[in-house]
């Protein structure tokens, strides 16, 4: 039964994350007052990129054309462990917790800078360098929120998380909760590259990330993408699970409870995709000097969770 | 009963009548305002001691009120003139009046009332009362001088503020005979609380850590007014330290006031050394004397307050004196800087001596009260410390000493190009008469013991 | 009641860190606004839970004094010289808003090893905290206007501490307290029109105050 479950929320992970960024984008669109693509359209990217020639520049070692395929593995693998459409863990959920799934986006993202480096292409040492002076400050705040969730809960584990949260009314209202939750949503907006901190324009000035796939083509930048989706898709449903709407996630193992969760899921990324959109059309990107004031706040954020924690009077 | 509340009364109606738009009007209501306040003060010091409700009078207040009357009636026929001077005030004359009657009666306020939080609501307001008139000068310096006043010192206020709310927490009232009386406080909480409202009253009275806004504002504020900020406000301030020192007695809390005095001793010494402007020079000696009244009052030993209690009152003519002549000086000179003015015996005679004698009456020299003052505190010190400590403020003083007196002897006894005198005005006059004071105040000494004592002449 | 003061507290804690990310004069006198009506609130809300008359008027006093009329008269004051942007910083934002946070540990860490033996309130490094970011914006930024804000969010802290810990303490301190606080922000007003008005004779500081 597991593995089936485990099965079916590869599948749902995989098949949705390039519709969340669909619907992501025709918001957008639809705020400014424009028509807009389908929200189809990443569908039809990838297949059209699926089936064009790759190229590789002259200089690049092998490890440029096997990193995309060992991210997007690593991604499935994330997907196996988080708790996306159950509230219990799955075959794999026992392998990593919290810090653990930390460690392997780290490894990714290690693994895409080294890759981008390696195409030699200016612009992609531009972003690695850019990704790496912001990913330095921000990891801490990342690292900071599971240990207050450690503080909360007496464990790393994503599935028991959200299983306190949702059974915990003083725990889910508390001020260290609210704290976390404000301070892994502006992590957040760091990590999917939304608008006060990256806009994806095709000049240099604001482009971190999509600096790093610069050298791509064809099926590598596919899977590139696919993997970018799939990470915005994974994040998202943390957020949703661990932090901030914990709830009506099936705590007991029932295929039909989780098929008809997996539909509710798809609501509340739905919900909040429309937040992230409004944000995106709403406000104007930050100088990227200024980028590192806002991951100054949010840390603060990170850190007053634990304050908060012991000012009323907490003990572990 | 009633003369205590008179002196207030006197001063209400004369910042009243200041309101009206008449220069003259306000300067003679000011200057009557402040004899009949002078006469009132010294009828105080005939009564009885008081503990009323909201009144505390003891030998000490009733010598701060003298003081403040006193010094009051000088600035007053000191402004007279030295007004005329100022190219463009701030304020019109009226309210120059009306701040300064203000600025007197918050500081009278202080020192006679029972509860903790009112002085602390004194003190704060001769802050507001006196922040405009620092800036009279209307120049920039003046305004800046203006500001950082208003912000360090509210800051040191906040402080004493959650000081005395933990006193409050300590003891559940702010009355000071009665946490004196106390049995049963949160004597952790009480202590803390102690030390913050110390560390906040000694801000305003240029103690030494946040002892940084009073250079600036003694600096640039017209004679005067540096001339009541230093010979009252500072004092004013100290003895709201006193009344949490004499109201919680804890040895350790009494230490640390005993450092900051010490402290605040050292750095002005240093600071005195390579001051190259007049004004701030006798500002830094303003804090020596300050840290020196502290160590006196923190003491707890009989000889070392009444030597604290002599060298403060000693101190406000000296150092009164000094700003007045200070006014003068820069009046003809039109320079801050000790080494452009020249020759001052040829050319202002009167001025020239009253401000080398007020130089060395406020480094305690000994034929003024000063003196005295200072050696009492020395024997406290030596009682308390031994006699190393007593060589090291020694030390001090005398570095003290050596740099006003061979800066003020630089600027009286050079030679110059001047030899014609200028014409001799009232204000030459007021600064001797109170540089008198300080010397006869050392014959005085039996009396403020008495009243110290006893509170009051019998 | 413990609740609402530990959400306020804290919510002035990150007023504060917003002060600091600010660039401009209006965001930040429109947050200590909100800041002065959060304390005024729940001083107005513990006087009526505790039937105590002077509290409710020191909470309507902070809300007419700090809420309404300073904000307003700072605002209408920025737009007459046109001056919204705040412009020098003594340390810059980044360094700022992390000395703020570390303030308040600060200030939890001094709470905890020696006042809280003695109050045992257990949120009590709160108000603490706070007074020292005021304190730390008073320092950190270069501008009068930020520096009387700075000025009376310690003040609102105090009020905020007396309130909560301390709410005895006798209506005629208080009163006075506030009344001279009143008095003191009416004349820093001046004076700070003064320094402008002295600085803007030189065309080049047009935008500057000297600290």
């Amino acid at each position: 039964m597991l593995y089936l479950l485990s099965v079916v929320q590869l599948i749902f992970v995989v098949v949705f994350a390039p519709l969340v960024v669909g619907v992501f984008s025709k918001l957008c669109e639809i705020f400014e007052s424009k028509q807009g693509p389908s929200i189809f359209q990443p569908y039809y990217d990838l297949y059209k990129l699926f089936r064009k020639q790759s190229v590789v520049p002259q200089v690049a070692s092998p490890m440029f054309q096997i990193v995309p395929y060992v991210t997007f593995a690593m991604y499935l693998f994330l997907t196996l462990v988080l708790p996306i459409i159950t509230g219990f863990p799955l075959s794999f959920g026992p392998v990593v917790d919290f810090i653990g799934g930390g460690l392997i986006f780290g490894a990714i993202a290690g693994l895409k800078k080294l890759a981008a480096i390696d195409s030699r292409n200016n612009y992609s040492h531009l972003g690695v360098s850019r990704a790496s002076s912001i990913g330095a400050l921000s990891e801490p705040i990342l690292v900071l929120i599971f240990i207050t969730f450690g503080v909360i809960t007496h464990t790393n584990n994503p599935y028991v998380v959200n299983n306190v949260l949702q059974t915990s009314t003083s725990w889910y209202l508390s001020l260290v909760h609210w704290f976390v939750v404000f301070a892994f949503f502006m992590a957040l907006i760091v990590e999917t590259g939304k608008l006060p901190i990256e806009s994806h324009t095709s000049n240099e000035f604001g482009m971190i990330d999509q600096a790093i796939e610069m050298e791509y083509s064809g099926r590598e930048l596919a899977l590139m993408k696919w993997g970018g989706y799939i990470k915005q898709f994974l994040l998202m449903s943390v957020f949703l699970n661990d932090f901030i709407f914990p709830f009506f996630v099936p705590m007991k193992v029932s295929l039909v409870a989780v098929l008809l969760y997996s539909l509710i899921h798809l609501v509340k990324l739905f919900v909040l995709v429309l937040i992230f959109a409004t944000i995106q059309s709403t406000i104007s990107k930050y100088k990227l000097f200024k980028n590192f004031e806002y991951v100054a706040v949010a840390f603060s954020f990170a850190f007053l969770a634990i304050v908060v924690f012991y000012a009323t009077g907490g003990r572990l | 009963m009633f003369v205590y509340y008179l002196p207030f009364i006197v001063l209400v109606f004369a910042s009243l009548l200041c309101v009206f738009k008449s220069d003259s009007l306000a300067a003679f209501v000011s200057v009557l305002s402040s004899l009949i306040v002078s006469v009132l003060s010294v009828i105080i010091l005939l009564k009885p001691n008081v503990s009323a409700s909201y009144l505390f009078i003891d030998g000490f207040s009733k010598i701060m009120v003298v003081l403040i009357s006193f010094i009051y009636l000088t600035t007053v026929l000191f402004s007279l003139t030295y007004l005329k001077h100022v190219e463009k005030p701030l304020l019109k004359r009226n309210f120059y009046f009306l701040y300064l009657n203000l600025f007197v009666l918050s500081m009278l306020f202080s020192v006679v009332v029972k509860n903790l939080g009112l002085i602390w609501v004194g003190i704060e307001a001769t802050t507001i009362t006196s922040a405009l008139l620092v800036a009279i000068d209307n120049d920039e310096p003046a305004i800046e001088s203006a500001w950082r006043y208003i912000i360090i010192v509210s800051v040191g206020l906040v402080m004493s503020l959650v000081g005395v709310v933990f006193v409050y927490g300590a003891c559940h009232t702010l009355d000071i005979t009665k946490i004196a009386l106390l049995k049963s406080a949160n004597y952790k909480l009480l202590l803390l609380g102690s030390v913050f409202a110390i560390t906040g009253f000694a801000t305003k009275a240029g103690i030494f850590p946040l002892h940084t806004w009073l250079p600036d504002v003694h600096g640039r504020a017209i004679a005067p007014i540096s001339a009541i900020f230093s010979s009252i406000l500072l004092p004013v301030a100290l003895f709201g330290v006193y009344r949490v020192l004499s109201s919680v007695e804890m040895s350790s809390l009494h230490l640390y006031a005993i450092v900051l005095g010490f402290l605040s001793v050292v750095f002005a010494s240093i600071f005195l050394v390579n001051q190259k402007f007049y004004k701030r020079m006798f500002a830094y000696s303003s804090i020596e004397n300050m840290g020196m009244i502290l160590i006196g009052l923190a003491l707890l030993n009989k000889y070392a307050f009444l030597g604290a209690v002599v060298l403060l009152v000693s101190h406000a003519f000296a150092k009164s004196s000094a700003f007045y002549s200070t006014g003068n000086v820069l009046n003809i000179y039109k320079t801050r800087e000790v080494a452009k003015v020249k020759g001052m015996v040829e050319r202002l005679p009167f001025t020239a001596y009253s401000l080398v004698f007020s130089g060395l009456a406020v480094t305690g020299a000994p034929p003024f009260g000063t003196f005295l003052g200072e050696l009492l505190i020395a024997y406290g010190v030596y009682i308390k410390f031994g006699l190393f400590w007593v060589l090291v403020l020694a030390t001090f003083l005398v570095i003290a000493f050596m740099s006003v007196n061979y800066k003020v002897a630089r600027m009286a006894f050079s030679s110059s190009n001047f030899d014609r005198a200028e014409k001799v005005r009232m204000s030459a006059f007021v600064p001797l008469l109170n540089v008198t004071v300080s010397f006869v105040i050392i014959f005085l000494v039996g009396v403020i013991e008495k009243i110290l004592m006893t509170g009051m002449i019998k | 009641m413990k609740e609402l003061f530990v959400l306020v507290g804290f919510a002035e804690i990150v007023l504060v860190i917003f002060m600091q990310w600010q660039y401009y004069l209006k965001k930040i006198i429109v947050t200590f606004a909100i800041s002065s009506l959060l304390i005024g609130l729940l001083l107005f809300v513990q006087g009526g839970l505790q039937n105590n008359t002077s509290l409710i008027v020191l909470a309507a006093l902070t809300l007419l004094v700090r809420f309404f009329f300073i904000p307003y008269y700072m605002l209408s004051h920025l737009e007459k010289v046109y001056k919204e942007k705040n412009p020098k910083q003594v340390v810059s934002t980044g360094t700022s808003i992390v000395v703020s946070l570390l303030l308040v540990i600060l200030a939890y860490v001094i709470y905890r090893l020696t006042l809280y033996r003695y109050i045992s309130v257990e949120a009590g490094s709160i108000p603490i905290a706070i007074i020292l970011q005021g304190i730390f914006l008073v320092i950190s930024r270069n501008n009068a206007f930020v520096q009387l804000i700075g000025y009376m969010i310690m003040e609102n802290s105090l009020f905020f501490m007396a309130g909560y810990m301390f709410p005895d303490l006798p209506f005629i301190v208080e009163a006075g307290i506030l009344l001279d606080l009143l008095g003191l922000v009416m004349i820093s007003g001046v004076v700070m029109k003064l320094r402008e008005d002295s600085v803007s004779e030189v065309v080049d500081e047009f935008d500057e105050f000297r600290g």
